[in-house]
């Protein structure tokens, strides 16, 4: 399947997600475990950076993010459960 | 995908655990007209929805609701927090406590187990957009009726910013149904459903 830039884009912030709440969970029984500290560190900021990227070019993913003056982008198609959007 | 918040939505702090008052707000966490009927109406309908402001209100009042969810349970918790067998027996509580002890599980006040029968997705925008109408005015006199039956401050409060929210949310139902109806033919709204023809 050939994806477009915003699929690509929307690929790697779905795998970091994923990787980071894999952590996450493993964090919530293992609150001291510095290993896993350091590696939800690394991808929380690969995912933050990822999230700024998309959300400049392709609008928010959550309400705190809407970046125009002019226009509520929120509520723009595709929405998360179309075939366009994934 | 949803986020979680490490907050509630608006302070609950409760000095006195009252069981007759749990026993009468868990209405609002399993009920008919409870927050979690609310919350699984709304976040169930946005999918047949046609237009996108109405998916953006579903989205953004249905996520409010688990919020609103949160808050109720966290009232019921503080209500409920350090009650002596005695207390419980007196108040009623007793035939929730067998079987749930201080757990938070949704029933009506009535004991009955929420359902979702209590939650209508017709797919149909109009059909949709006015059972959102009446459950809000329905959560409302939900939430009157229980500001009739409690008296400590503590309680009230986030009782009565849980119902002063059911009334905004009643009136932004008002704008997705109009905005609904202006993209419809003013001849005849029925003509056609949006979500399907």
């Amino acid at each position: 399947m050939i994806l477009n830039e915003r699929e690509k884009l929307l690929r790697q912030i779905q795998s970091e997600d994923f990787a980071l709440y894999e952590t996450v969970l493993f964090l919530d029984g293992h609150p001291h475990d510095e290993g896993a500290l350091a590696f939800y560190r690394a991808h929380r900021d690969m995912l933050e950076k990822l999230k700024h990227e998309y959300t400049k070019k392709y609008g928010p993913l959550t309400i705190y993010d809407n970046q125009d003056e002019k226009c509520w982008h929120w509520i723009d198609k595709p929405l998360p459960w179309e075939k366009e959007a994934n | 995908m949803w986020i979680y918040e490490k907050k509630l939505q608006y302070p609950v702090k409760i000095k006195n655990p009252n069981a007759n008052y749990a026993k009468i707000i868990i209405s609002q966490l399993g009920g008919a007209d409870g927050e979690l009927a609310a919350s699984m109406r709304y976040l169930h309908q946005r999918y047949s929805m046609p237009y996108k402001e109405v998916v953006g209100i579903l989205t953004d009042v249905g996520t409010e609701e688990l919020a609103h969810l949160e808050m109720i349970s966290a009232i019921l918790y503080q209500l409920t927090k350090g009650l002596s067998s005695e207390e419980i027996k007196r108040s009623g509580l007793d035939t929730y406590f067998v079987d749930h002890t201080s757990g938070i599980y949704p029933v009506s006040a009535a004991g009955v187990p929420f359902d979702m029968k209590y939650v209508g997705i017709k797919g149909d925008v109009i059909a949709d957009l006015n059972e959102d109408l009446a459950a809000e005015q329905k959560a409302r006199v939900t939430y009157d009726n229980i500001l009739r039956l409690v008296d400590d401050p503590d309680v009230r409060d986030p009782i009565k910013y849980l119902r002063q929210r059911e009334i905004v949310h009643y009136q932004r139902f008002g704008d997705a149904l109009r905005i609904t109806q202006d993209k419809l033919n003013s001849k005849n709204f029925y003509a056609y459903n949006p979500a399907f023809d």
